[in-house]
């Protein structure tokens, strides 16, 4: 394995950080501070107040902790509650503003692969001004931002991928971000087990879903139209009609609006199916075989460029590659979006059965800011609904959740290496590995039949079992005030009487909260 | 509480297990299944053709490997069926590359195993529905709802390092009401069943002997969890190393034995429980109708599919076979000499017999959406 200059450009910077530690005498603490320095994961500080929340019930900031995040740290309340959760959700909402250091020099010094090659040089997606990008015209093109994927393993970027999403969940201060990441993952679901997705949903995840996750839906569904993972994974890139007796491929054009969009019951026919198809033809990306492999195309000649009709709008002839945004402009604006986009964000944030006013109030916001992400949310997070004192700490986490939330609860040091990951494959929720466009599920019933890895995980993340993964459990418990601090921060409330018999008389008392009922849900 | 068998087993009275096997390195289907009768055989391997007086005699047309004949009495009682030119439309003769479409069921993302088992309907799908025997996740499980990758049971067991934790665990979880404490319920009574199954020394029944080797031992493990009802609806196991480009005779008698042992032991093991297990075992492709000058055959088209198990019209080759001669071949391109056999059966049309025999609500349309993009036309492999 050859070090990169930055690798190397990094170490350096390492070194003089143990030049300057080393006369200070704290061995342990020095340690901790280069391996930050140099970008190995790390566990963050346990630093300012550790007062953990003092109430019996789940109150409003254990509450919002849980839902808005992938996992409440020890602190987490304490800091919370001095800023107030009204500001807190706010500064969730902008994650641009957040200082992520720590989290950002782990990425870059971990994965060489996910780097973006003119990200650094060039800045992003066409800026005209920008004299470097007027002089080479070709770096603007998204295909020369991807091409550089297929100089890795396929099994490479896979496990990349994998490993920086688990590290970015479990390190990032920009955790509602890291939650929208997720959720639109799955809303533009992409299983990089289909051919050449193998290598280009790096660039998916890159350019359209951590891009835009809380950005705009218009913006995001316009790149993953044409993300060249996309076109492999639903078949975009055979989409032509170059003889008028030429079918066109509506495996994409179905999913649009089935689940990108609409919504199944969203109120289109096949007719539509098939005029969305049409307006697509002649979209495709230029395969491995080629040169600028990965670039995405439109090829004219393989466009079918007659009138077509969408969901009682006529698109005139002679669209060409324009159909696409005249589709984009037509199905974002149909009030089914809205409503089916509020319904999954509503069952992601409320309730597996989401609630008929909050889902209205949510997709209001949609529709009037235009799909914009933080506005929608913003409205989310503010109905009645979703402060309801007896739908706190009702639901089931998914497994990826409960795991990374583990790792925050017990503020563990991990590598995200494969012993980590082979327990989201064994529950059943490893990132990159669903097969099918419609992504995780969300509710409960899919994934309660694999406890017996939940509890098995809490037991050995507990016991430090998991290669890569360290818990100084001791030293938690004690700076969280003992047993029933360590409880009240696991938990995000004071124990009962049940629970604290159970951890007391179980032996193992941070594996029996992390496997117990209360903490598999939010 | 209902009584502990219907809890366990999530798919209540259809305790149907599909068990499938991939021989990967493709596997020469015309050393394990040659047709004894064609003397283009004889004339395309003239050192490596398996001699009629030497195979056991399946019928007008083929014989098995002699080392495959500890499965001859599965064949005349009729739970074996075979399938001869089997495999995938695909040309690749990359191993990966067939492996990895044969696997997914075509150009299509996921598994389909998994894609089976997530179409399948259950009403509480227990902790243990489908188990990989292995260090891995096979392809073809890619995107099952649950999955366990064991090498053996001892991997089932609830960790903790005093009993205490599984106490306490199964106290707070009495309290859940609804779906969440049924699900602990059944999964702390299959721990019951199968610690049960840990402490003591596995003896087979009906005297079933298993080899010592990695796929016999799966193979026992399988056997074990299958006969203690703990919902095993699907196994993967692996037998590997079939890529015999060189000296392959030796090569192949050993994999050949392995697999026969270890299926007629499993046959044995399970006795009456045979009658709700099918076991499935394909290859990625078959190997060159010629020999070639190393002793060995090269990357080919169409093999040998085995299919065991109650309810198969079994002690018959099944499908489509046109012989050997150079006119029914397929061309390897520009190279000179023998082609290939074709593929004249689908491997997904027997995968679709398969899975048709599964139990009530897999019918036509769930068996095509497990192989999307392909028109499936089961054949008749079961009665």
């Amino acid at each position: 394995m050859s070090v990169t200059r930055r690798q190397f450009l990094v170490a350096g910077a390492g070194a003089v950080v143990v030049a300057a530690g080393s006369g200070c005498g704290q061995v342990k603490e020095s340690t901790v501070e280069v391996r930050r320095w140099l970008g190995k994961p790390t566990a963050p500080p346990l630093a300012g107040a550790l007062t953990p929340p003092s109430g019996t019930e789940l109150d409003e900031v254990s509450h919002v902790l849980n839902r808005i995040t992938l996992g409440v740290r020890p602190g987490d309340h304490a800091r919370v509650s001095a800023l107030g959760v009204k500001a807190f959700i706010e500064e969730q909402l902008a994650p641009q503003k957040l200082e992520d250091w720590m989290c950002e020099r782990v990425i870059r010094h971990e994965f060489d692969s996910l780097a973006d090659p003119e990200g650094t040089l060039l800045a992003r997606q066409g800026d005209a001004s920008d004299p470097l990008q007027a002089l080479f015209p070709a770096m603007k093109d998204k295909g020369a931002r991807v091409s550089h994927l297929y100089e890795f393993k396929d099994k490479v970027l896979l496990e990349d991928l994998t490993r920086a999403t688990v590290l970015r969940a479990v390190l990032s201060e920009r955790q509602l971000y890291e939650v929208m990441v997720q959720f639109w993952t799955d809303h533009f679901n992409i299983d990089p087990s289909k051919a050449e997705a193998k290598w280009l949903k790096a660039a998916d995840d890159r350019d359209v879903i951590r891009a835009h996750a809380l950005g705009n839906f218009r913006e995001m569904l316009r790149e993953s139209a044409v993300s060249p993972a996309m076109l492999w994974y639903l078949d975009g890139r055979a989409n032509r009609r170059v003889k008028p007796e030429d079918k066109p491929n509506e495996n994409y054009a179905r999913e649009l609006l089935e689940l990108h969009t609409l919504g199944v019951h969203g109120g289109y026919t096949q007719q539509d199916v098939m005029e969305v198809a049409r307006c697509l033809t002649g979209w495709t990306v230029r395969d491995k075989k080629k040169f600028f492999k990965g670039r995405v195309e439109f090829q004219a000649w393989a466009h079918d460029d007659g009138a077509k009709r969408l969901l009682g709008v006529e698109i005139a002839a002679g669209g060409g590659a324009r159909d696409l945004d005249r589709v984009l402009e037509i199905v974002v604006a149909h009030p089914s979006t809205a409503r089916h986009v509020a319904e999954k964000l509503c069952r992601k944030f409320i309730a597996d059965e989401p609630p008929e006013a909050a889902v209205a109030a949510t997709a209001a916001a949609f529709a009037r800011s235009g799909g914009d992400v933080p506005t929608t949310l913003r409205a989310l997070f503010a109905t009645e609904e979703f402060w309801r004192q007896d739908g706190r700490g009702k639901k089931f986490k998914r497994p990826f959740h409960f795991v990374v939330s583990a790792l925050r609860a017990t503020n563990a040091e991990t590598d995200a290496s494969k012993a980590l990951v082979d327990y989201l494959v064994r529950l059943g929720h490893a990132p990159f590995r669903y097969s099918t466009p419609d992504g995780y599920p969300e509710a409960a019933s899919h994934w309660q039949s694999s406890l017996l890895w939940r509890w098995n995980f809490a037991s050995a993340l507990a016991n430090n079992g998991i290669k890569g993964t360290s818990v100084e459990s001791e030293t938690l418990r004690e700076r969280l005030g003992g047993d029933e601090g360590l409880m009240a921060t696991v938990l995000g409330r004071r124990a009962s009487e049940l629970e604290r018999g159970a951890y007391q008389e179980s032996g193992a008392g941070l594996a029996l909260l992390l496997a117990s009922p209360a903490f598999q849900h939010c | 509480m209902a009584s502990p068998q219907a809890v366990i087993s999530g798919n209540g009275d259809e305790r149907r297990t599909l068990v499938v096997i991939f021989l990967r390195g493709a596997a020469d289907g015309l050393a394990l299944v040659p047709p004894v009768t064609d003397d283009h055989y004889y004339r395309a391997r003239p050192r490596l053709g398996i001699a009629a007086k030497d195979a056991v005699r399946l019928d007008e047309r083929f014989g098995l490997h002699p080392k495959l004949q500890p499965l001859e009495a599965a064949w005349r009682e009729g739970e074996l069926a075979i399938v001869q030119a089997c495999g995938t439309e695909d040309q690749t003769r990359s191993h990966f590359e067939a492996q990895d479409l044969m696997e997914h069921g075509g150009v299509v993302a996921g598994g389909w195993l998994g894609r089976y088992l997530r179409t399948r309907p259950s009403e509480s799908r227990g902790a243990l529905a489908c188990v990989a025997v292995g260090k891995a996740l096979p392809e073809c499980l890619l995107g099952a709802p649950t999955v366990t990758v064991m090498q053996s049971l001892e991997d089932f067991a609830i960790a903790g390092r005093t009993p205490a934790f599984g106490t306490q665990l199964e106290r707070l979880y009495a309290m859940q009401r609804g779906q969440l404490g049924t699900a602990a319920r059944d999964t702390f009574a299959a721990l019951v069943r199968i610690e049960a199954m840990r402490t003591t020394k596995y003896r087979p029944d009906n005297g079933a002997t298993y080899g010592r080797d990695d796929f016999s031992n799966g193979l026992s493990q399988l056997a074990r969890l299958i006969k203690a009802d703990v919902g095993l609806e699907a196994a993967s196991i692996d037998l590997p190393g079939w890529d015999s480009h060189f000296a392959q005779q030796g090569q192949v008698e050993g994999l050949a034995g392995k697999l026969a042992d270890g299926l007629a032991a499993l046959r044995k093991d399970l006795g009456a429980r045979m009658a709700t297990t099918t076991v499935v075992v394909m290859t990625e492709f078959g190997r060159t109708v010629e020999e070639n000058s190393a002793f060995g055959t090269d990357h080919g088209r169409g093999s040998a599919m085995f299919v065991l198990g109650g309810g198969v019209r079994g002690g018959r080759v099944h499908g489509e076979w046109r012989g050997l001669a150079p006119e029914v071949l397929e061309k390897r391109g520009l190279l000179e000499g023998y082609g290939d056999l074709p593929v004249l059966n689908n491997y997904r049309n027997v995968l679709a017999s398969v899975l048709a025999r599964q139990g009530a609500g897999f019918g036509a349309a769930e068996t095509a959406s497990v192989f999307p993009g392909f028109e499936v036309k089961p054949m008749g492999i079961f009665g």
